[in-house]
């Protein structure tokens, strides 16, 4: 059976995918700026910040796709790691909140960096 | 290598109640102020009349049957067919059929076109006029002020930009100036109307001109002749070769429920 049909028989629906990517953006771009305040607050410079950032941000997509993605996933039967069910691509849900939230933590993270230590 | 000391400067600290929640504030209210003005300034769709909405729907209709053929069996998908192509080949749904062939209308003539470029004016001007008030307005009131480190280095080139109007030559490039702020302000704050506004929200430059960049483009694009749309929707259809989703279902069934 070729791909299209198979995707004909299971249908992807665009609307969805584009209310579950915008749930995921409004998530990341909330809890970004979140870590943003506690980075400056903690004072952390130059690549500890954006490390901080970034191990921040993957324990923000793990904890949504364990409380969120994995019992559905689970209870249909899939593997544990598979999201097409709600996304096109694993690579998506993973690292697509990074660039989202980015500009925000930076505002916050001068901002409470400034405001504390400078 | 000995460590060169960090630079400190001791600065006023009146200078974030005066300049940095200033600009914050006024930044976060455009925003806002910009969301609600794209709100009160999306006119309604103005009613067509009748041929046209026929013009557009026959069309629409052709394009989801060619998307959509695989849910239909096979004779009502050819009934469908035959009927979708009488019409567009023999013009039954064109809006006047006598201007058939002819080319079609300057669309800077045609007042409904001209009412989605003014549509689109407007927002750009909504984008274009907070933008360079409020850039002007930091420029006056704040510049030469420096107020604020970059907890990360950046390298010399920054330096012009973020310490605009600031002429100290030998200033690490991470102290920033308002106009610096300004601009993260306009990249960053997307967040906040988040927050204030929910997802839905227009406030966010950056995010309009995503959107602006994206848009679809409607099925009647203005300037086409809707004569060959439809001679090449016809076409479209009639090479369509036809299967359903529901070839071989039953070996599948057995597949999936064989043990």
């Amino acid at each position: 059976m070729s791909s299209e049909q198979e995707l004909q028989i299971n249908p992807v629906v665009g609307d969805s995918i584009v209310h579950n990517n915008k749930v995921l953006t409004n998530l990341h771009s909330l809890t970004a700026s979140l870590f943003g305040v506690s980075a400056g607050i903690l004072g952390l410079e130059s690549y500890y910040g954006f490390l901080f950032y970034i191990v921040f941000s993957i324990i923000t997509t793990i904890l949504f796709y364990t409380f969120q993605l994995a019992p559905g996933s689970l209870a249909e039967g899939r593997s544990v790691v598979d999201t097409s069910r709600y996304y096109r691509g694993a690579l998506d849900i993973w690292t697509g909140g990074i660039t989202n939230g980015l500009p925000g933590f930076i505002l916050t993270w001068t901002l409470f960096y400034g405001l504390v230590r400078a | 290598m000995a460590q060169i000391p960090a630079q400190t400067l001791h600065r006023d600290p009146q200078l974030f109640y005066w300049i940095l929640i200033p600009i914050t504030i006024v930044m976060v209210l455009t925003g806002v102020l910009r969301h609600y003005a794209s709100v009160l300034m999306t006119t309604t769709p103005k009613k067509a009349d009748i041929k046209t909405i026929r013009e557009q729907r026959a069309l629409a209709h052709g394009a989801n049957l060619r998307n959509n053929y695989h849910v239909l069996s096979r004779k009502a998908f050819e009934t469908r067919r035959d009927f979708l192509i009488d019409g567009f080949e023999s013009g039954a749904y064109l809006k006047n059929p006598q201007q058939k062939g002819q080319p079609p209308a300057n669309p800077l003539s045609d007042p409904n076109a001209m009412e989605g470029m003014m549509g689109m004016m407007k927002n750009n001007m909504a984008m274009i006029i907070p933008n360079t008030l409020i850039m002007s307005w930091v420029n006056a009131f704040f510049s030469g002020y420096v107020i604020m480190k970059l907890p990360f280095p950046i390298t010399i080139k920054f330096k012009s930009m973020l310490q605009a109007g600031v002429q100290t030559k030998d200033m690490d490039p991470r102290w920033m100036s308002s106009i610096s702020w300004y601009f993260l302000c306009i990249f960053g704050l997307q967040f906040v109307y988040v927050f204030l506004l929910g997802s839905d929200n227009a406030a966010s430059q950056i995010a309009q001109q995503m959107q602006a960049q994206q848009m679809p483009v409607g099925p009647m694009a203005p300037g086409q002749d809707p004569s060959k749309m439809f001679k090449a929707e016809a076409e479209n259809l009639a090479v369509i070769e036809h299967y359903s989703v529901l070839d071989g279902v039953e070996e599948r069934l057995l597949e999936r429920i064989k043990v």
